[in-house]
């Protein structure tokens, strides 16, 4: 197996992963659920950028993603009510 | 040809972790999900390896180094939110 054909494969796989997950993170209604479906997709990402040679934007990337957007979201979550108020 | 070695067992780690994503997409419950997603850190950090010798950069080894910490960082703030002690 050469080195274009492999990459290729690879690229499928994580645009299928990066599809599914970012499908997930709307779609959830458990909101734990979507915020755990949106750090997927920023690890996907990291490993997208990783895949695609720019290492710095890959540290970048995995380090707001996995770090900061998770805890702030769940710190958000935790300080309000889950439920849609209906007028 | 050593890379293509490393090739083959990157392909075979990022098929373990579509099926990891899999998991965290029809999980029933959010504590499924959350091990879905340990699982998926693990295997991309490990993908994330064997593609810095498959590319023979030793910089992007830094990559999944730090990724590994901040995704512990991540799963260890979900895990105290879903057990009641997220301030």
């Amino acid at each position: 197996m050469n080195f274009e054909s492999f990459f290729g494969i690879i690229q499928v796989f994580v645009a299928i992963g990066l599809v599914v997950s970012a499908a997930a993170a709307i779609r959830f209604k458990n909101l734990i659920a979507a915020v755990l479906a949106m750090a997927v997709f920023s690890l996907i990402l990291s490993l997208e950028f990783y895949v695609l040679q720019a290492p710095d934007v890959a540290i970048a990337e995995a380090g707001v993603g996995a770090c900061l957007t998770t805890a702030m979201y769940l710190l958000a979550i935790k300080n309000t009510t889950d439920e849609e108020v209906i007028e | 040809m050593i890379e293509g070695v490393f090739f083959y067992s990157a392909l075979v780690v990022m098929i373990g972790a579509f099926l990891a994503l899999l998991r965290v997409f029809f999980g029933p419950s959010v504590p499924d999900r959350v091990v879905g997603v340990d699982t998926l850190n693990t295997l991309v950090v490990a993908g994330m390896v064997l593609l810095g010798a498959a590319y023979d950069r030793t910089i992007y080894i830094d990559i999944a180094i730090v990724y590994a910490l901040l995704s512990y960082i991540g799963t260890l703030a979900i895990a105290k939110y879903l057990q009641g002690g997220l301030r």
